[in-house]
């Protein structure tokens, strides 16, 4: 069961990310606001997966040297707010059916 | 500072293992990161709750291959089952073939029931991991050339690419048959060379072939040979003979035929003290060889042309 919950959470988080990630944040302060929002994932799978969007075009980063240690701060690009847009209505979409299937269902 | 902090070498550890272009970034990255988790714990034992991070963000090969987006596994899906199979087929038939034919030249040469049990342990524990470990070999190489042809063509397929259903799959049969054929014939090869299992009356032990080859014909034949085997095993996955394939098989099969026809020709197969001890006075005639030399010829064009039938009738 847990590991079917973790296979329904693994694309939200990209939304979650993409959402957020409006403004710019570094990594371990998105996963604050992540877990503070109720999105639960691990440093591990958060941190690669950034990499990952920024690599796809989705996300874009700059380094910001003006604190104490250097920090790479992530924000949406033009292409990741299409994408997201998308997720969005897909999402609502999803929500839709799944709660007329449980409905019916009980 | 003397030693390297746990924070360090785990760094060290995940980005040593990405693209080099990569690393400083990462490293970077991820060192600012532990920092930042350690830091809003507030701990009391520093050195305690850098263990613990460490530990959640768990083991650096995981989380390298996580960043560097590839999967973590030798052979994947696709490849498996072939490779399961293929092995399958070499434990059941070459390495019988290879132990009973060490007990025979045991047997031949008077050994006694000691010794031939030490030779099938020999055979069974050495020759199957040889065969293991070299498929093994073949089946990553095969896993990492398709994973890269598959990022590359990503989002180009079409239904055009299906390959087509051959009607009763015996040339699927074949294909297995030739691989295994090609693969025995390296390893006996290499093998009668490196074990030098035949012994004289004078108790020497010899090799069967000729070792003056191994200064220059038994190469070609043996690239030839593994070339071979590749050859069929990329026949197996895709199903059916492409037209690449058949070319490449065309170079494979000069490969071989060429230097094998030489060295019938010129009568330098054999091993001259191996052949002296088995006719004893009599001479092989010169017809034994070009009728060899014309039979691996004829074999070898009828493969082509076969091939090439194939998937002529495919095309059409």
């Amino acid at each position: 069961m847990q590991g079917q919950a973790q296979e329904l959470r693994r694309g939200t988080v990209v939304l979650a990310c993409l959402v957020l990630l409006e403004e710019p944040q570094y990594g371990y302060a998105l996963l604050e606001t992540l877990e503070a929002a109720g999105v639960a994932v691990e440093g591990n799978t958060l941190y690669p997966l950034l990499r990952r969007l920024e690599k796809q075009g989705l996300l874009t980063s700059e380094w910001n040297t003006d604190e104490s240690r250097p920090r790479k701060f992530y924000s949406v690009s033009t292409e990741g707010a299409v994408v997201r847009a998308e997720l969005v209505d897909e999402w609502r979409g999803l929500v839709t059916s799944i709660s007329a299937l449980t409905k019916e269902d009980s | 500072m003397s030693t390297s902090t746990l924070t360090d070498r785990y760094v060290h550890d995940v980005v040593r293992r990405l693209p080099a272009d990569q690393r400083q970034d990462v490293a970077t990255e991820l060192r600012g990161t532990i920092a930042d988790t350690i830091e809003a714990r507030r701990p009391e034992d520093a050195e305690q709750a850098e263990h613990a991070v460490l530990t959640e963000m768990g083991d650096p090969i995981h989380l390298a291959a996580q960043y560097a987006d590839r999967p973590n596994v030798l052979i994947g899906p696709t490849l498996y089952s072939t490779y399961i199979r293929l092995l399958v087929i070499l434990l059941c038939t070459v390495l019988p073939l290879v132990t009973v034919a060490l007990v025979i030249i045991d047997v031949l040469d008077g050994v006694g029931a000691e010794g031939i049990l030490g030779t099938v342990a020999w055979a069974v524990f050495g020759v199957g991991a040889q065969i293991i470990a070299w498929t093994t070999v073949v089946f990553a190489l095969l896993e990492r050339a398709q994973r890269r042809r598959h990022t590359r063509a990503a989002g180009n397929w079409s239904p055009k690419d299906l390959t087509q259903i051959t009607p009763r799959d015996r040339a699927g049969g074949s294909a297995w048959a030739s691989a295994v054929f090609s693969a025995a014939a390296l390893g006996l090869i290499v093998w009668q060379q490196v074990a030098q299992p035949f012994r004289t009356d004078a108790g020497e032990q010899i090799a069967i072939l000729d070792p003056a080859l191994w200064n220059g014909w038994i190469w070609p034949l043996l690239i030839g040979l593994g070339a071979a085997v590749v050859a069929q095993l990329l026949r197996i996955i895709s199903g059916g003979w492409t037209r690449k394939l058949v070319l490449a098989y065309l170079v494979i099969e000069v490969l071989q035929v060429v230097p094998m026809v030489w060295i019938l020709y010129q009568q330098e197969l054999f091993n001259p003290a191996f052949l002296a001890e088995v006719n004893q006075d009599w001479t092989t005639p010169d017809e034994v060889y070009t009728g060899a030399a014309v039979i691996v010829v004829i074999l070898a064009v009828g493969g082509v042309v076969g091939r090439f039938r194939q998937i002529a009738t495919k095309a059409s």
